[in-house]
């Protein structure tokens, strides 16, 4: 058996160039200064300082996390109800809805997102509808509207296939025990469905709240040039910028506060699993 | 038990199908559309899909995301395997370093990824192109792989191996014979995990491509801001090709599972793999169809590529193809939207044949010696160029650069909705006046933004005065807080063309095309001057083949060429004779103002490249934009 670990070694070597070393340049860059090479550098904070002491940098992140969190929130909303449901069916129907919420995510991103500009410029199929209501000429294109919904469209099946993939492990008898023992439906949901599908609601959770932060495609499409992401921020240090050492520092910033956010997370999973075992 | 009422449940599940498949079906309609419209369907068509067929660049995205899909995956899938096996052998500290280190691409946001993968190419001067994209992919692969395939080994019986071996088996056959069938259903699902990932992946291989390599995502991406329904057309196609992979994939086990019934024997894991085989091979054939194109006799530059990097939707309908077809060369064509990023690609190495900068930009390329000198007995175009755009300050002998366009930037108008007297009165500072709030686009584009303000409060757009440009910004800052503008770039064209706004500020070029699109629209420029830009050909001295650049340069320049590139552009062709002919009688622009540029106003300006100020400007004007942002 000892001999397989050999088979590690090649491996190992890869990711310690095409995983460790990117992050290692990253940070080079980020704390350094001048040029896009790393042939003369010096120390330095003031890429940091400079993000930290700008109102405006720091509203656009706090504009990021913001979106982030409420396209979380409401593809929990959704999502959990419709894992539920689906997992509630039986076997063939189960199959044909997951296979149903899968295709779309097989066919392109920024594909789908297109698609959504035919559907809410003005005079589109949106705005038609909307007008049989009496709501014709909201503005829907390029508002943090449009936004936030390309990001629900696009991340909500992650959190669907995640809680639902825990909710059809579950053991259908604890719900009849509980049943049996005399609980109200509500109170089976509350005691028992719900902690145990917790682990899908977190791993759901950082599926859609980590691409959400990042994103900048969706608010370039559906947003407009006027609407700006820490995502559209690197991109555009590093794209027409050019600021090489400043984009690193945005791009060190985000990955860290997304380490701390995902650590906490993880800390809650744990926290309720060692209740459980207690 | 009580299935039947979940009335709820029901309709959610019927919103939410809705939800997901509303914009996929919307696409497929109109890729049939007779008109160019997203919004009216007009009649049946096929038309997009016979434009979409003839567009190489299609072809190619289409090419390059299914390749690389494939070979990620298999490359990948294997690799990983391997590695998972022989990690979950190792040590217990390098099994936990391991998982730490498959965590980056899986944990990070993938923009941080990105860039990780960018910076690495560039600082080990590895060219940026296909097999960038490749590796990059390969790499973000394996972890997924791995990560379904380690529980299936954990599973495993640790002696099982063993076991094998001890009954004589090589460590090789245990390997194939024993281990790896048993974690069939982990590698297969690791397999289609990678595979998904790879056709999906936008943000990865934007940052890591180069030489005018693409996939799907990055071709809409740069392909989204004018109105082209053959994006709908190749997009049906790639739902028709994922639809029946799935359906291989999902049907094939289910007949493998009956076969195994039937036979009693434990193939149907087998014949899973069986089934992602020939889906993988349906697809690879399909690809190297799409590949196959036509090749013909000998030719000057039979066989020979030639790299351009040039504005996008700068180029007419035929020029290229004629191109291709009298030189025999192919034309690989990179697309940028602005000099900057065209700038940061060129200093960092990336070699192209023909750039396509404008002015300044290629004063600033001169200066830090990124250019070659043109050798003009190769060239026999100049002699048809216009005076005014000949001789120009940024290379006063053309030593450098031949002009591809010229014009003058203004305001575009909807004359229904704008009084001109408001123009003439206020010249750019309309773009301050409340009475248009909500009404107006800003252009993208840090230099043509600050020409603006700096023009409207009556400085010289060249000033390297600070407290002017300050001034500048504050009056961009007052126009992005309290007038809700739009800040686009090309997507302008279409929807001034539609009446969508009021006022926008806009190239010359695609006010022609605008005005003559909807006759409601005039071009206006200001008293207060205006920046008179031209972009040129120029060859980096990182050219691969300057030869065939200049034989490209002459080709452009040349009546047809000229005529062809003008015409479906819209932009002001240096050719004396196609601009005067376009502009003139019977012409395409007759009658269009924005067509020639105007050349006796003392106020307008040519732009001059001036580093600090360059610097200064480009931060600022990242900041209005953030500012806009902000004021949302």
């Amino acid at each position: 058996m000892k001999r397989f670990s050999q088979l590690a070694i090649p491996y190992i070597v890869w990711a310690a160039l095409m995983l460790v070393l990117p992050m290692a340049l990253i940070a080079l860059y980020s704390f350094t200064n001048q040029g896009n090479s790393i042939i003369a550098f010096s120390f330095t904070l003031e890429h940091y300082a400079k993000f930290f002491t700008d109102p405006d940098f720091l509203l656009i992140l706090w504009r990021s996390i913001l979106i982030a969190v409420k396209t979380t929130i409401i593809c929990l909303l959704l999502g959990y109800p419709a894992a539920y449901f689906i997992s509630k069916s039986s076997e063939k129907v189960q199959n044909l809805l997951v296979l149903g919420i899968t295709i779309p995510m097989w066919i392109n991103m920024l594909v789908r997102t297109y698609a959504w500009i035919g559907l809410l410029s003005e005079d589109g199929l949106i705005q038609r509808i909307l007008s049989i209501f009496g709501l014709g000429n909201t503005e829907l294109l390029y508002t943090e509207g449009a936004v936030l919904l390309g990001m629900v469209y696009n991340f909500l099946p992650f959190m669907i296939l995640q809680i639902q993939t825990s909710l059809s492990k579950m053991d259908n008898s604890l719900l009849e025990a509980s049943a049996d023992l005399g609980a109200s439906p509500v109170q089976t949901f509350r005691r028992v469905t719900l902690p145990l599908s917790l682990p899908g609601v977190i791993n759901g959770i950082t599926l859609v709240f980590l691409p959400a932060v990042s994103s900048f495609f969706i608010p370039k499409l559906l947003g407009g040039g006027q609407y700006f992401l820490i995502g559209n921020m690197i991109e555009n240090q590093f794209i027409t910028v050019g600021e090489w050492n400043f984009g690193s520092a945005i791009s060190m910033i985000m990955a860290v506060i997304m380490m701390l956010l995902m650590m906490a997370v993880r800390k809650i999973e744990i926290r309720n699993q060692g209740g459980k075992e207690a | 038990m009580k299935k039947s009422k979940r009335p709820f449940g029901k309709i959610l599940m019927v919103l939410m199908i809705v939800f997901f498949y509303l914009p996929i079906v919307y696409m497929i309609i109109f890729s049939f559309n007779d008109g160019k419209s997203l919004t009216h369907f007009t009649g049946f068509s096929l038309r997009w899909y016979q434009h979409m067929l003839d567009s190489q660049d299609m072809m190619e995205a289409l090419y390059t995301t299914f390749s690389i899909a494939l070979l990620a995956t298999f490359i990948s899938t294997v690799v990983g395997t391997i590695a998972a096996i022989g990690i979950s052998h190792s040590k217990k500290i390098i099994r936990d370093l391991m998982e730490q280190v498959n965590n980056f691409p899986i944990m990070n946001p993938e923009i941080v990824t990105a860039i990780g993968f960018m910076l690495l190419f560039i600082t080990f001067r590895i060219e940026k192109g296909y097999a960038t994209m490749l590796l990059a992919h390969i790499a973000f692969c394996i972890p997924y792989v791995m990560l379904s395939v380690m529980p299936k080994i954990r599973s495993l019986d640790p002696n099982l191996a063993d076991a094998a071996m001890d009954l004589g088996a090589t460590p090789w056959q245990a390997l194939t014979k024993v281990v790896v069938p048993q974690i069939t259903p982990g590698i297969v699902s690791g397999a289609l995990i990678a595979f998904t990932m790879s056709v999906d992946d936008f943000i990865i291989s934007y940052f890591v491509t180069g030489r005018g390599v693409k996939n799907l995502s990055i071709m809409v991406y740069t392909m989204s801001k004018r109105v082209n329904p053959s994006i709908n057309a190749i997009s049906t196609l790639v739902v028709i090709i994922i639809t029946i992979a799935l359906v291989l994939i999902n049907v094939g086990p289910m007949i493998a599972a009956r076969h195994a019934a039937k036979n009693r024997s434990r193939g149907g894991k087998k014949k899973a793999l069986g089934a992602a085989a020939a889906m993988i091979c349906a697809l690879a054939i399909l690809v190297c169809f799409i590949r196959i194109g036509g090749n013909e006799a000998e030719r000057p530059y039979e066989g020979q590529t030639l790299h351009i990097y040039n504005w996008g939707e700068y180029t007419g309908e035929n020029i290229i193809k004629d191109f291709e077809e009298e030189t025999g060369a192919s034309v690989v064509m990179e697309n940028f939207d602005s000099n900057e990023q065209m700038y940061i690609k060129v200093a960092n190495g990336e070699s192209y044949d023909i750039l396509v900068p404008s002015d300044y930009m290629i004063q600033r390329l001169i200066d830090e010696e990124y250019l070659q000198k043109l050798d003009h007995s190769q060239l026999d175009c100049l002699d048809k160029l216009d005076n005014a755009v000949k001789g120009l300050p940024y290379d006063p002998e053309n030593e450098y650069s031949v002009p591809y366009f010229w014009g003058t930037v203004g305001i575009v108008y909807d004359k229904t909705k704008v009084d001109i007297k408001d123009l003439e009165n206020e010249g750019y500072n309309i773009f301050l006046d409340e009475k248009y709030r909500g009404e107006i686009y800003l252009y993208d584009s840090e230099r043509d933004s600050f020409m603006m303000a700096l023009k409207a409060l009556g400085y010289s757009m060249n000033t390297e005065n600070e407290a002017e440009i300050q001034e500048a910004y504050e009056w961009l800052v007052q126009c992005v807080q309290t007038m809700k503008p739009e800040i686009v770039t090309d997507e302008i064209i279409d929807n001034m063309a539609q009446g969508r706004k009021a006022l926008g500020l806009i190239y010359s070029g695609d006010a022609t095309y605008v005005m003559s699109e909807n006759e409601n629209m005039g071009y206006y420029m200001p008293e207060s001057g205006t920046n008179l830009w031209s972009d040129a050909m120029v060859i980096p001295k990182t050219a691969k083949n300057p030869e065939l650049a200049h034989a490209f340069i002459n080709f452009a320049s040349d009546y047809d060429g000229a005529y062809d590139n003008s015409s479906y552009v819209g932009y002001t062709s240096p050719n004396k004779e196609v601009m005067q002919e376009l502009a003139g009688e019977g012409g395409d622009f007759e009658g269009i103002n924005a067509y020639i540029p105007r050349t006796d106003n003392p106020n307008d300006e040519v732009f001059v490249y001036n580093e600090d100020t360059k610097k200064i400007i480009s931060n600022l004007w990242s900041k209005v934009k953030i500012a806009a942002s902000n004021a949302e």
